[in-house]
Formats: C-alpha cells, structure tokens, sequence
C-alpha cells in the first residue's frame, strides 16, 4: 500500500488540510480498478467510517496481496475541516465540494479542491463515492445513479444493495462528482449512506459488505462473499412521499427498512407545547420505508417518509 | 398596498414561517395592466434589497396616484434565514436561489420556492435583488443570462446600475430564480449590489432611482420626476478579469471600491499576522472598473479577492 498525497490547501490558523489517498496496487496490471471516495462533506460519519473500514481491510484482512487484483485508490476524507468542527459544507464559504466538478484550478478555493481531487480520480474502471442524503432524512443504504446517458446500471446491482435510485438529473446534479466522473469515462455509482451521526454497526456492516460484495464480483478482489440483495431498480415514480400536515415533535413508528402495509399507521406528530398527538401518519400504501425524516422537531408539509411502494 | 401570504408553514414551535408579498395596484385595472414583481432576501445574509424595497414602498405610498400598473414586492422570501443571519434555508442548509422551480410534493425549501415562482408567473418583469455575500463587495450591476439577454438587455439599461455583466449559460443556474422565471416567461433581472449583512445606503438610492425610471418608462407609473439613468458598462466590449488569493493569509485592501485602475496597480496584499510578513502582493492583471473588492479578509488559496473589468485580453 502506498499513501498519496492527492492535494494540500493552507490555512490561516488551522493545520493544513492534506487529503491523502491509499492506494492498493493489483497484481495483475490489467485488471478493472476502483477509486473510492470517502467523507466530501462534514456530518457524514459513516462515508468517513466505511472508507476507513476498507483501508484497514485491505491492508489487514486480505491474507495475501495477490487477492488484490486490480487497483485500489480509497480516500477516506476530503473535508477534514468540516468534519473536525462538525459543520456540513466547507467551513469559510459553506460552498459544496460536491457541486463544484469537474473543478477548476484556477478558481475558488473549493473549485481547486475538486480539482486536484478529480485529476487523482481519472482513468479508473470504476468509481465510488459514498454520500448522505441532502435534507434532513435519514435513510436504508442504497445506490443513486443519475439518468445520465453513461449510467452502468447492471454493474450496479453488484452491490447487493436493496434499492438502485435511479433518478432523473436535476441541472444542480451536472456539477457533482458522479456526474463528472461519469463523464470522463468511469463507471461512477454513489452510495447513500444513513446520516446518523453515530455508528450503527448492524448499518456500516451493510454497506460496507457491499462495496466488498462489488469488488469480488468484478474481480478487483479475490475474496469469498455471501450474496447481497437483488436490487430493486427504483424510479421517481415508484417513490410514495408522505408529508406531515401538522409541525411539532415527530415520532415515527415504523423504523427505516421497514416493510409496511396500507393504512399502517408508521408516525405521529405531537403538539410541542400541549402533548396531544396532532396528526397520526398512515401509509398510503405497501411498500418499504426507504427514508425518515430525522430530527425529533418537524415543520408542517416537511416530507416525513418516503415509501418504496409494492403491489 | 394589500399584504399577503404567499407561502406559509407552522413551525414545531410556537411560530409560523411566513413569506409576504406587498401589492401596490392602480384605482382601476384594465386587461393589459402590466404587472412587475420586486424579489430579494433569497439568501438570508443579503439585506441590500430589503432597503431598496423600502424606498420604493415608501416612494409608492406617498404617490399613489402615479401607480398605473401592478408592482409585488416580495422583500424576504428566506424570511427565516435573514433573522437568522443564515444565507441557506436554516436547518436544510441549502441554497434557495438552486433550489427553483421547486414543486408542492418537494421538500420544504422546495416548495416555497414553488410558491414564490407561482406567484410571480404572470408577472411582464421581476427584478431579483442580491447583494453579493458577506466576502464580496459588488458595485450597482445586473446580471443577464445571455440567452434571455435580447429581451432583458434593453430593461437592465434603465436599471441605473453601473455594470451589465451578461454571462453564457450554466446548466447549475437553470435552478436559479432568474431562469425559471424567464422560461417561464417573465422577464427577469439579477441585480447584485453591495455586500452581505449590511446596506450601503447610497447604493439602494442608486438602484431605486433605476427602478422608478423602469417604472415610468414601462408606464407603471406615471408621473413627471425625472430619474437618473446611467450609462453603464456592458461585458459586451471587454473581459472580466477575476483575481483569487494565490494564498492562505489575511487580505489588506489598498483601494477602494469601484475604482478605475491601472495595470499594475497594488489591489492589496495577503499577510501573516503571527510573522509580519507580507506573503505576497495582489496587482491588478488589466486596467478598468474594479467592481468586486473582498470585504472579509480571511483568504485561502483561491479565495476570490476582486474582479476587474477592462479591456479584452487573449491571455485572460
């Protein structure tokens, strides 16, 4: 394993960020490759914790550095600062690492992160990058792939994840990272990861054995797995938002994964201040609760669950 | 003037998230009433706007005789984030102004903007007041997508402002206001002034006399004032020049806004407080307008710390 220096960007005051990259060499020099991209924003500790998960296991749990066929780059951080005073975006500007690729050298300071960043990302067979959901919500792990034209649908369900999105590009989509990349030539896959705030094993195992899961089948890894999901590919359409009608303390009732039936009731809304229950949520139909909303105070018309719909 | 909701939501807490329009109309509407919608406070941290749209209520109180058309104001659509000091929507933390056109099943931010966009449609104009950020300090300018520019460049000459800057089309800005709008069908134009969480009093006086002299020669208004019009400088016959931070420092200013400059001449210079050294010294790349000075003068490596416009340059 090597470690590479993928940028460097002082500070006034702080320590300068050095975002470094790991990088497994394969064994057999024309093999498909992987980069995998980690945190890009602050709050997203399990990007960060999956990320770093592999870098030890790679290093430690492959038995013989032969089972590395082809050619790992894992970064597990981009936006230390961020991460380090727990704040979402880059901390000077706010400005979204995420929406400023395929970068620019010679601009903003986080235009010439996303630079540097994808000039160390080109010319691999596959790209990875590991998200939270936008939004306050939290959800199960699953795979955003933008109807770009250039999306690898089939290499997709390699995961094992339960659910692909695949979702139609919104203009704000053709500044991000999956996008671009998708553009310059590789097979670029975003995993939406919980944004819980704390590690729930049971959840970074899930992903993680994905990401494993996918570099066995594509035979960057030799290494034995246990067969994921058959992903469902999901489509706007196929997605039930339910919205509160009223605001005050949420308290859902189903957890996320959950597979629920018509009329279930799945949450209620509490009057903050007097403690009846204002609203009780039912689902409007079968289906699996993919996203909840997250923070124990709702506003009115906030978008509460987002069911997968079945039948 | 009648005031109305156009959007509302109850907070978890005790309090409702409102956003207001303002309508001033004629004694009598006829069919071809023309209708101009007045925006600003999409980013919780930009206040320009709300003085200018002050000014122009007040103006418009005093004369109501002269009001021959519709004129909405709508002075703070992120109601919540200016008494906040937030520039995104608070706790989505996001950008409204990328948010449009929205729709009523999206998520909170994006269904006020639905209802903005909603109800300005219909609108012959609207005018989106910005004021920049807390980093950057802009002179009077409006900025026009040049695919619309043939039906807006005419109405941002009237604006009073110094600057028209007309850019080429983004694909990330059809998310913006301005576009949704103008594919929509209103005219729409982006006024930057100022900087953010402050008024520069002397520059709304500026844009409100633009506005009026808009007014008056749309026949919104009518009435015998005269009002200023500018000539201002157009991208058309030059190049903007930006000039980022080759370093982490603190920026000190060596000029003042708005100036004409030379090239070669010392715009500031990026120092080490903790040394006392200077780490290096900005100059200007090209003569011209110097119409975006930094204000907040902590920089990294590629902070933005002024934009010249001058004349064309192969080398820009």
């Amino acid at each position: 394993m090597k470690t590479i220096e993928i940028l460097r960007i002082d500070s006034l005051n702080r320590s300068p960020l050095i975002v470094e990259g790991y990088l497994f060499e394969g064994s057999e020099p024309t093999a498909p490759s992987v980069a995998i991209v980690g945190a890009m924003e602050g709050e997203t500790i399990l990007p960060l914790y999956t990320a770093s998960k592999l870098v030890d296991f790679l290093r430690h749990s492959l038995d013989d550095e032969s089972k590395i066929v082809g050619n790992i780059l894992v970064i597990p951080s981009v936006n230390h600062y961020a991460l380090n005073i727990n704040q979402r975006f880059w901390p000077l500007d706010k400005t979204d690492i995420n929406t400023m690729f395929p970068g620019y050298g010679e601009g903003e300071t986080t235009q010439r992160i996303a630079k540097k960043l994808f000039d160390a990302l080109q010319g691999y067979t596959h790209g990875i990058i590991l998200e939270t959901r936008e939004g306050i919500s939290t959800c199960i792990p699953y795979i955003k792939l933008f109807e770009s034209g250039y999306e690898d649908l089939k290499s997709a369900k390699k995961f094992g994840y339960r659910l692909i999105h695949h979702k139609s590009l919104k203009p704000t989509d053709t500044v991000s990272l999956q996008y671009n990349w998708q553009l310059w030539g590789t097979k670029a896959y975003s995993i939406i990861c919980p944004s819980d705030t704390n590690i729930d094993l049971n959840t970074s195992n899930e992903v993680f054995d994905g990401i494993v899961n996918f570099l066995s089948k594509n035979k960057i890894i030799r290494y034995k797995v246990l067969s994921g999901y058959q992903s469902t590919i999901v489509k706007n359409r196929d997605i039930e938002i339910i919205k509160t009608s009223k605001s005050g303390i949420f308290i859902p009732t189903k957890k996320i994964g959950t597979t629920i039936k018509k009329d279930e009731m799945i949450g209620k809304v509490i009057h903050s201040l007097e403690g009846k229950v204002t609203h009780r949520i039912f689902s409007p139909c079968d289906g699996l609760i993919a996203c909840i909303y997250k923070n124990g105070l709702i506003f009115e018309n906030a978008v509460a669950f987002r069911v997968i719909k079945s039948g | 003037m009648q005031i109305t909701e156009i959007f509302s939501s109850q907070l978890p807490v005790g309090e409702k998230l409102t956003i207001k329009k303002g309508r001033f109309e004629p004694k009598e509407k006829k069919p071809d009433t023309k209708r101009i919608s007045i925006v600003s406070g999409t980013h919780g941290d930009e206040l320009e706007g709300q003085y200018v749209i002050y000014l122009l209520s007040s103006w418009l109180n005093e004369n109501p005789d002269a009001i021959n058309g519709i004129v909405d104001l709508y002075p703070a659509v992120n109601s919540l984030g200016i008494d906040t000091i937030t520039r995104g929507f608070p706790i989505y933390e996001v950008d409204l102004n990328r948010t449009f056109p929205g729709a009523k099943h999206d998520y909170l931010p994006g269904q006020l903007v639905h209802a903005l966009a909603e109800d300005v449609k219909g609108s012959d104009i609207a005018i989106d007041i910005h004021s920049s950020n807390i980093f950057l300090k802009e002179i009077p300018q409006i900025r026009i997508n040049k695919e619309f520019s043939p039906s807006t460049l005419p109405l941002a000459k009237k604006l009073n402002c110094d600057f028209i800057w007309i850019h080429d089309a983004v694909t990330v800005l059809e998310a913006t206001f301005s576009h949704t709008m103008n594919e929509m069908g209103t005219k729409t134009l982006v006024v930057e002034m100022g900087v953010g969480m402050t008024l520069t009093q002397a520059y709304g006086r500026q844009l409100l006399s633009g506005i009026l002299n808009l007014l008056k020669s749309e026949g919104i208004i009518t009435t015998d004032e005269e009002f200023e019009q500018r000539e201002p400088f157009s991208s058309e016959v030059g190049d903007v020049f930006y000039i980022n931070s080759p370093s982490a420092g603190l920026f000190v200013q060596s000029i003042t806004h708005c100036a004409i400059i030379k090239k070669g001449d010392v715009i500031g210079t990026i120092v080490d407080p903790l040394s006392g050294k200077i780490h290096h010294t900005i100059y200007a790349p090209s003569g011209g307008i110097l119409f975006t000075l930094r204000e907040f003068p902590v920089v990294y490596e590629g902070s933005l710390i002024a934009r010249i416009f001058g004349e064309s340059h192969e080398n820009n």
